[in-house]
């Protein structure tokens, strides 16, 4: 029953909306202390690229490869982070679209470890290696009435759900803490949010960091997924799209993100009946959008509707951005 | 805090419902085998680029397929049905796109998709699940060898540098090149590694190495270098729009040894863009239009009426590409994605407008491309 349930091309555009919810999320994250950041694609690159290399060349296990993408993305979002705390605005968003073409341009260019322009092929696949694993154990999907190459779609959506689920309880908590308040008070005001006794640089840093961070899980995420990886895949044209889910879908609020990239990557598929037309649909939404409701579809407004509807009172002095 | 979770659980869950909601979708099964008056009938699944900076090789390629499919369906033997689906030219939605070809719409083959790097994702997938697919456009390395179930019927770049190279050597007694290419996209770049093989493999000598990028307008610092060291021949594997380019500096600034270009460089568009400047350009391909073959010249009238232009390299490839498919499943005798994996393997010596086509053990296409000169602003056949 449930092998007849469940469909790979499903499960394979939501496994793509739930590596594009993580990459709204490091947009929503970085907006959240009012940085623009277009350097998502090459945050990405550096994940998807350290992983790629470590599990192909030396056969490092997954997951050691994937927190080793993150950390390093981790890295270079401090180094990119701390010089770019002088710029704003456009300026910054200029700055991490350089950054970003730099790590493509040096990822072309160094042929003799990334192959240069014609990418990295057969990289493990995340389905496929726990599926190995579980084999060893003595597990069949068979025992589930699937096949085993419904499971493998099957485990990664499952897995990347969960990744998901945590990461946006991690952020909509944050956005309430001590942290997610000095994010708001500095992009209302820096130099209030700085007499009051904020640290502006820490949490400038903190939150550029943070947003590398998710867009380097993304990335590796994507790579092990794909199995296939090259400089193409990272340009800035990538990290308009990213851009856009987040502000399509609302930057002020967590929800923003999830829908904004859920919605945006549905779009195109559901539309494949006009395929020629799809991404004019696509367009024309965009600039409505833009035009009619500049702050995204999901916005606090909305969220404390919600709220409201259900009953609650809202408490004093949470929603004071 | 509570309200919070609980908010995001609600969405949580409702995303879930809505997916497997999604999964309940259609999902029947088989596509009969053996229609009526006995022909075999097959879904044969598309994917190709068609909207994007490439639309129009993604035009090209479905005009191709589309006018094959028609010419199929009048003579009868074999019973295709189209199933063509977009892929803008990204890996990942050309992934997606697959699976949906795969288990949605069960097709028993499928054509495409239009980029190399497409290839690279797709090709395991359709290899894994068992599904016969068979490249059209793609011309990088390795493509065949991802895996039994993946074929092409493009020649590659390996196949086809080497024959003009050759070619060039012969005519103008070639000792020493110069290479130039573009080394940030994967179809020239896999283009500089056959010529660099080509030259060594043929004993050329090497004066010097040029890179550009993607969209320069200004060779001139390369080519200077290059006239300094008085090449006999130049390799440039380019785009056209880059190389038409290049051959036009070049020739301002007195260089006038022929080039030899890859499968890129091989449009019609050169002539336009350079004029005067493109004579003594040498490119290997699998199509040309005034090939003096009757087959050739059906296809390229028929085209023509059907489409208002000539066919293109594209286009003659996915038009031979469906007749493959089709002559696999003639010789498989069912629908079956395996036993249409091995008619294709077998098929030996298909005279289609490309040329004769067999395939080798890995599924890589096998036969002689056509050398071309660019004289007096024409493309004409190197003999």
């Amino acid at each position: 029953m449930l092998g007849e349930l469940i469909n790979p091309y499903y499960l394979q555009v939501a496994s793509f909306i739930l590596i594009n919810i993580i990459l709204g999320l490091s947009i929503y994250v970085t907006l959240a202390s009012g940085q623009l950041s277009l350097g998502s694609a090459g945050f990405m690159a550096v994940g998807a690229y350290t992983t790629a290399l470590l599990t192909t060349n030396f056969e490092v296990p997954l997951l050691v490869g994937i927190l080793a993408g993150v950390m390093l993305a981790g890295i270079f979002g401090i180094i990119v982070g701390i010089p770019s705390l002088r710029l704003r605005g456009v300026f910054l968003a200029i700055a991490t679209l350089g950054f970003g073409e730099i790590v493509r341009v040096f990822i072309v260019n160094t042929e003799s470890l990334t192959k240069g322009a014609i990418g990295i092929s057969g990289i493990p696949q995340l389905g496929r290696e726990i599926l190995d694993k579980l084999e060893v154990i003595g597990f069949d999907p068979e025992i589930l009435g699937l096949k085993a190459n419904q499971f493998t779609f099957l485990i990664v959506f499952i897995l990347l759900l969960i990744i998901v689920i945590v990461l946006v309880c991690f952020f909509s908590r944050q956005k309430n803490s001590r942290v997610g308040r000095a994010f708001s008070a500095i992009n209302m005001d820096e130099q209030a949010a700085a007499s009051m006794g904020i640290n502006v640089t820490y949490y400038k840093v903190l939150s550029f960091t943070q947003g590398a961070m998710l867009a380097g899980l993304a990335g590796a995420l994507y790579a092990h997924v794909l199995s296939y990886i090259s400089p193409a895949d990272f340009t800035y044209h990538k990290a308009v799209e990213i851009l856009t889910f987040s502000v399509f879908g609302g930057s002020e609020v967590v929800g923003g993100a999830i829908f904004g990239a859920t919605f945006l990557t549905l779009l195109p598929e559901t539309l494949r009946a006009i395929s020629e037309y799809r991404y004019m649909i696509y367009g024309i939404l965009l600039v409505v959008m833009m035009a009619y409701r500049p702050q995204g579809v999901i916005d606090e407004q909305m969220m404390r509707w919600f709220k409201r509807r259900k009953g609650r009172r809202q408490q004093h002095g949470t929603e004071n951005k | 805090m509570k309200l919070n979770f609980r908010m995001f659980a609600t969405i949580a869950s409702l995303f879930v419902l809505f997916m497997l909601a999604a999964c309940g979708g259609s999902n029947d099964t088989a596509s009969d085998a053996s229609g009526e008056s006995g022909a075999v009938s097959g879904k044969i699944g598309v994917v190709s680029f068609m909207t994007g900076s490439g639309a129009a090789y993604g035009e090209a390629i479905t005009n191709g397929l589309e006018l094959a499919e028609k010419e199929l369906d009048e003579a009868g033997e074999v019973d295709v049905e189209l199933v063509i689906e977009d892929s803008a030219g990204e890996p990942d939605q050309a992934l997606s796109v697959t699976q949906k070809l795969i288990n949605s719409e069960d097709v028993v083959g499928i054509i495409g998709p239009t980029l190399s790097t497409e290839m690279e994702v797709v090709g395991p997938v359709a290899d894994q699940n068992g599904v016969p697919i068979m490249g059209t456009s793609n011309t990088a390395e390795g493509i065949p060898q991802i895996g039994e179930y993946v074929f092409r019927d493009s020649i590659p770049e390996t196949q086809a540098i080497p024959a003009s190279v050759e070619k060039a050597i012969e005519e103008y007694d070639a000792k020493k090149v110069a290479i130039m290419y573009g080394n940030d996209d994967v179809f020239t770049k896999a283009g500089y590694d056959a010529m660099k093989d080509a030259a060594e493999d043929l004993g050329l000598e090497e004066l010097t190495t040029q890179t550009f990028q993607i969209g320069q307008s200004d060779y001139k610092a390369q080519l200077s270098k290059i006239k300094q060291m008085e090449p006999d021949l130049i390799l440039c594997s380019a785009l056209y729009n880059e190389g038409a380019v290049i051959m036009k500096q070049a020739r301002s600034m007195g260089i006038d040894v022929p080039f030899v270009g890859g499968n890129g460089f091989n449009s019609p568009e050169v002539i336009e863009i350079a004029g005067d400047a493109a004579d003594g350009l040498i490119v290997a391909t699998p199509w040309f239009t005034k090939k003096d073959d009757q087959k050739v010249q059906d296809f390229v009238s028929t085209y023509k009426d059907e489409f208002g232009k000539e066919p293109d390299q594209f286009a003659a490839q996915a038009y031979d590409g469906l007749y493959l498919m089709a002559e696999g499943l003639k010789n498989a005798g069912e629908a079956d994605r395996d036993e249409l994996r091995d008619a294709i393997a077998e098929i030996d010596g298909f005279e289609g407008v490309l040329g004769d086509i067999s395939f080798d053990e890995d599924g890589d296409v096998v036969m002689d491309p056509t050398v071309l000169i660019i004289e007096d602003g024409e493309f004409k056949e190197m003999k």
